[in-house]
């Protein structure tokens, strides 16, 4: 496009650097995949030298990919907005702690993050593996060439169709759009960039997405041993690198979803920390079936047994991912999820590489599984690995169940395809339909590994005396579980029996799992991390309990009776005015102020408990706050704030804001709704309005109006005025102003929200009290420095002269001569300072004014042989005084919030529960590593 | 019997169960009008109508708004939200309205919005040709 024209400003090179790595890329991964796969043929692989080319493929690819990551920040950085990722992601203002952010918002970015790990991964395998190095980082390969196919950007025409392979991210941006701008050649200078959502300029940001690709890519591991022990007949030995690798995997992936429910909990406001949207459940699920497989790992490696079912549950694993990958980046979900997706047309190209990575593993397990020895004899029901078995069972119906409900849309899409007329159909409620079956499977869950961890692997049969014993043990730890659930029930409520039975379970499934560590571990390490995995998991659910089932709205309207209304979570939010207290449910509420810093407007807001004896007690605050967009124009994204205790947390949010205090575009038009009255004034005179009255008490020019502080203007002038209501109850003094800067003028209205009126200082009043340059008329002085002359009977004096110069309008410049006059006015001591200079042989000057009286003070020549200096001098005609006043009523009030605060009791046995289950992940993995050693 | 027959079986009824269960949870996308007949709980995707005011008045009534809807049979009627109004609604391509029909009004709990992802191409589109003008 546009061929003929040549642009000037454009920086051409990063993008042919770029282009280049993508290519390199993709083409040294295949590469690399054909070289490992000979050399995992081992009768091809001559003394290691495919086993060789295939890692100097890996790690040229490696290279590329870093290349291109480079190039990426090398433009992002450098603001080069002819480039479109650059121009789409970052902006003048974007801070450079959120360059990272910026750089993963886009879907190519983050697929090149998800490429840096696996290769990052690779390299650990060329270190560590030995053998299983070339079939491993094959299956690898065979990822990465599908992530680095998603970058490759090539378009192909099919008669009226046009199939894209990839997007590039190194792309111009007059290559992506057709727009008239590109006509011109010098476009690069007027394009801005687009800047990184605000919702996203935060820490989470950073932290989340690197954290949850890590899991993603480290669950391409298991999925490779898995199938690189099918591939090389290998069937046995693969299965303890996956183990280990599967716990990384389990525990990253694991801490990746935290993070972003602790980001929808504490900084969005989705008002808790796990909705069962989409794209939560889609990065769940994968997760899920990775624990699945952790678990059929551990039968395999003592029993050989469930080899089988530890392969699927990994490469199912990995299509899952994949999968989840093509749900959240096709737009295919639509209506049904909270979160935005771009489409990049890429849906073919991902369906493919779903189905392509679910025919590989499907093909090996076909062809290869018959290898596997078979048990004639079933596990006994008395043995650890039956109870287990079962229990993956569980987790992987758990997920499927949840893979199932989420992919509705894709069902929709299929049907859609036979029967244009379908419309598709929906989950009403998603939050109820999961839960219902998931309380379920975590109490399934939970029974079995309070029962399995007390069974040994391989054991057939169990004597009388055993059973007793084990049925006394599980009946023991039943009774403490029934008795703490009693107990909690001090706290909390159930509701429901079925919340009685999880929260039975959840205590049953802790107590039998520390009675184990303690009676029968002895606190070893080795079954620490089981045992902490799944105690952490029932001290999770005991956490969903108290700060799911039992949150509460603080904010009810007091007003709305119970029963009435059918929902009860109609009326969620309250209306709060500034410096007025509210109660709501044992809560005082306080708007107390409100501060204004770059894009974030933070309220700060007290809470305190009533105490009929002491009045009010135990306050605290909370700042939610709220960020405006890019442009500042409008509200852009609303951030909660939470109070930490630790029972509980108390979380607020704004959830509205007057009109005008939300959009720029409103607040105009209620400004210019208003019907303004304008009253002509002295000072002393008072003001009558409908209800109220208002005494002008004075001129300044130094006006203390908020707004007016916030700028530098050249001058500027206030009028404080006295308003009060008829009926007594406000009496306060505010202050109206208007100022100048760069010849403009601005008004700083005063709003008094009590009274509901508008106060502004019109332009007249500033008229009458400023001339402009045009209007004054000058007089000449020509003194010896000493002498003295009267001017409008003040008598000025010339003290002398400075050298420093100091003055805002004069800039200096080299070889300028300047010299600043000290002039004192007799009466008041008032010193100007007017200021002479010579620049390039030519004399100029810059005046000197004082407001209070307004005199206006040039000194134009200098005569050195008589050493003579000649003053103009004038002053603002002030002899109309009048103030003149634009005043509306009925203004609407701009100073209330909408606040919403819900309680989560017991919110941290969620989150310690969850650390402490994923600690048995690493601890698990901790161990694995340093077993052989001690062996 | 074997026990991994048990445990199949046992899964096989669950996952029948399951199916049944989650089958009642499941809606197609209603129009006005069958929500006008059948008088249940229903979800409705429309277009907000652009010929009728958003209204909402933090300052009134805080946890409600109102707007005009137009659903997938061309029909618009009033839709009420019992919640403070989201930021960008007004942006919004689609809305997804959960509720039920009170006479002639729709009135809703649950609001989802779809915003455009293409917005951000306009907004280049608006840049250039304000930058061409000048």
């Amino acid at each position: 496009m546009n061929s003929d024209i040549q642009y000037i400003g454009e920086h051409l090179l990063p993008g042919i650097f770029g282009h280049f790595c993508v290519i390199l890329g993709f083409v040294t991964i295949l590469f690399s995949i054909v070289s490992y796969y000979n050399a995992s043929k081992s009768e091809l692989d001559n003394k290691g030298t495919w086993t060789k080319f295939g890692r100097w493929g890996f790690i040229t690819h490696g290279l590329a990919t870093f290349g291109i990551i480079a190039m990426l920040f090398y433009v992002m950085v450098n603001q080069m907005y002819e480039y479109s990722y650059a121009q789409a992601h970052v902006s003048e203002d974007l801070s450079m702690k959120y360059i990272l952010s910026a750089f993963w918002e886009g879907q190519e970015g983050s697929f090149l993050l998800w490429m840096f790990w696996h290769i990052i991964l690779g390299l650990v395998i060329i270190k560590k593996s030995g053998s299983w190095e070339a079939p491993v980082l094959m299956f690898v390969g065979i990822v990465e060439a599908i992530l680095a196919s998603m970058l490759l950007g090539i378009h192909i025409e099919i008669g009226d169709f046009i199939y894209k392979i990839g997007s590039n991210p190194t792309t111009l941006l007059r290559d992506v759009f057709a727009a008239p701008i590109f006509e011109k050649a010098d476009y690069v200078s007027v394009i801005s960039g687009t800047g990184l959502n605000p919702l996203l300029q935060n820490y989470w940001m950073t932290i989340h997405p690197p954290t949850l690709f890590l899991g993603f890519s480290s669950a391409t591991i298991p999925f490779a041993y898995a199938t690189a022990g099918f591939f090389t007949g290998r069937y046995k030995e693969w299965l303890d690198p996956a183990l280990k690798w599967a716990l990384f995997s389990g525990g990253i992936l694991g801490t990746g979803i935290l993070m972003g429910s602790a980001w929808a909990y504490e900084a969005l406001s989705f008002g808790g920390y796990w909705a069962w949207d989409p794209v939560e459940n889609m990065s769940f699920v994968p997760w899920l079936i990775l624990v699945a497989g952790i678990h059929t790992n551990l039968i395999a490696k003592s029993t050989g047994r469930a080899i089988r079912s530890t392969y699927i549950y990994y490469t199912l694993t990995l299509i899952l991912v994949l999968y989840s990958t093509y749900l959240t980046r096709s737009g295919i979900l639509g209506d049904t999820s909270a979160h935005a997706f771009t489409e990049m047309g890429l849906e073919p190209q991902l369906i493919f590489l779903v189905g392509f990575t679910a025919l590989v593993a499907l093909y090996l397990y076909i062809v290869k599984s018959s290898i596997i020895p078979v048990f004639k004899k079933e596990e006994s029901a008395y043995s650890r690995e039956f109870w287990m078995f079962v229990g993956a069972l569980v987790l992987f119906f758990s997920g499927a169940i949840i893979a199932a409900s989420t992919s509705l849309p894709v069902m929709n899409a299929i049907v859609g395809i036979f029967d244009p007329e379908f419309t598709g159909t929906v989950i009403k409620d998603p939050i109820p339909h999961f839960n219902k079956f998931q309380i379920w499977t975590s109490v399934l869950v939970m029974v079995l590994s309070a029962k399995a961890i007390f069974l040994r692997y391989k054991t057939e049969y169990f004597s009388k005396n055993q059973k007793v014993s084990f049925a006394k043990t599980q009946l023991i730890h039943a009774a403490i579980a029934a008795a703490l659930t009693g107990l909690l029930s001090l706290w909390i409520n159930y509701y429901h029996w079925k919340y009685i039975v999880l929260g039975f379970c959840a205590f049953y499934t802790m107590t039998s799992n520390f009675a184990y560590l303690v009676t029968k571990a002895k606190m070893n390490l080795k079954m620490a991390s089981s045992v902490f995995a799944h105690a952490g998991f029932g001290i999770m659910i005991i956490g969903v309990l108290t700060s799911g089932l039992n949150q509460s709205v603080v904010t009810t309207n007091p007003f709305v009776m119970k029963g009435l209304i059918k929902n009860k979570d109609l009326a969620s939010s309250v209306k709060l005015i500034k410096q007025e207290p509210f109660f709501v449910n044992d809560y005082w509420i306080t708007y107390e102020s409100d501060t204004i810093e770059g894009k974030m407007r933070t309220f700060k807001i007290k809470f305190e408990k009533e105490d009929k004896e002491r009045g009010n007690i135990d306050p605290f605050y909370v700042y939610p706050n709220i960020l405006f967009s890019n442009d500042l124009t409008k509200v852009a994204a609303s951030n909660p704030d939470a109070k930490h205790f630790l029972g509980k947390d108390i979380f607020t949010s704004i959830a509205s804001l007057p009109q005008s205090q939300m959009d720029i575009k409103f607040a105009k038009e209620e400004e210019d709704s208003l019907k303004y009255v304008t009253y002509t004034l002295g000072i002393g005179d008072t003001i009558f309005t409908k209800e109220n009255y208002g005494l002008i008490e004075g001129i300044n020019f130094d006006p203390q109006h908020s707004d007016y502080l916030e700028h530098t203007n050249d001058i500027g002038m206030g009028v404080t005025i006295n308003f009060k209501s008829l009926d007594g109850e406000y009496d306060e003094v505010i202050e109206t102003a208007i100022g100048v800067r760069e010849n403009m003028l601005y008004q700083y209205p005063e709003q008094i929200n009590e009274l509901g009126l508008k106060v502004r200082l019109n332009e007249k009043a500033f008229d009458n009290y400023f001339s402009t340059e045009d209007k004054l008329e000058y007089k000449v002085f020509h003194l010896q420095q000493g002498e003295s002359f009267f001017y409008n009977e003040e008598e000025y004096i010339l003290q002398g002269f400075d050298k420093e110069v100091q003055n805002k309008n004069y800039i200096p410049e080299p070889d300028d001569i300047a010299i600043q006059a000290i002039m004192i006015r007799k009466s008041d001591m008032v010193t100007l300072k007017p200021i002479y200079i010579i620049r390039d042989t030519k004399p100029s000057n810059i005046k000197d004014y004082d407001i209070k009286m307004g005199v206006h003070m040039r000194l134009m020549k200098i005569d050195p042989v008589n050493e003579k200096f000649s003053f103009m001098v004038a002053q603002d005609d002030r002899s109309n005084t009048d103030i003149v006043l634009d005043i509306a009523e009925n203004v609407k009030r701009n100073d209330i919030i909408v606040l919403e605060a819900k309680m989560f009791p017991g919110i941290n046995l969620f989150w310690s529960g969850a650390c402490l289950m994923l600690l048995g992940f690493f601890m698990g993995l901790h161990y694995r590593r340093t077993e052989k050693k001690r062996s | 019997m074997k026990k991994t027959y048990l445990i199949g079986l046992l899964a096989l009824i669950a996952a029948i169960a399951i199916i049944v269960s989650a089958s009642k949870d499941v809606s197609t996308y209603a129009t006005f009008e069958a929500a006008t007949l059948n008088n249940t709980r229903v979800k409705i995707a429309g277009q907000i109508d652009k010929n009728f005011d958003i209204k909402y008045d933090p300052v009134e009534s805080p946890n409600s708004f109102s707007f005009r809807m137009v659903d997938s049979d061309g029909i618009s009627k009033k839709v009420i939200i019992k919640k403070p109004k989201p930021q960008d609604f007004e942006l919004s391509e689609t809305v997804v309205v959960t509720g039920e029909m009170q006479d002639e009004t729709f009135v809703a709990d649950e609001v989802l919005l779809k915003c455009p992802s293409k917005y951000k191409d306009e907004e280049l589109k608006l840049k250039s040709e304000a930058s061409l003008a000048s």
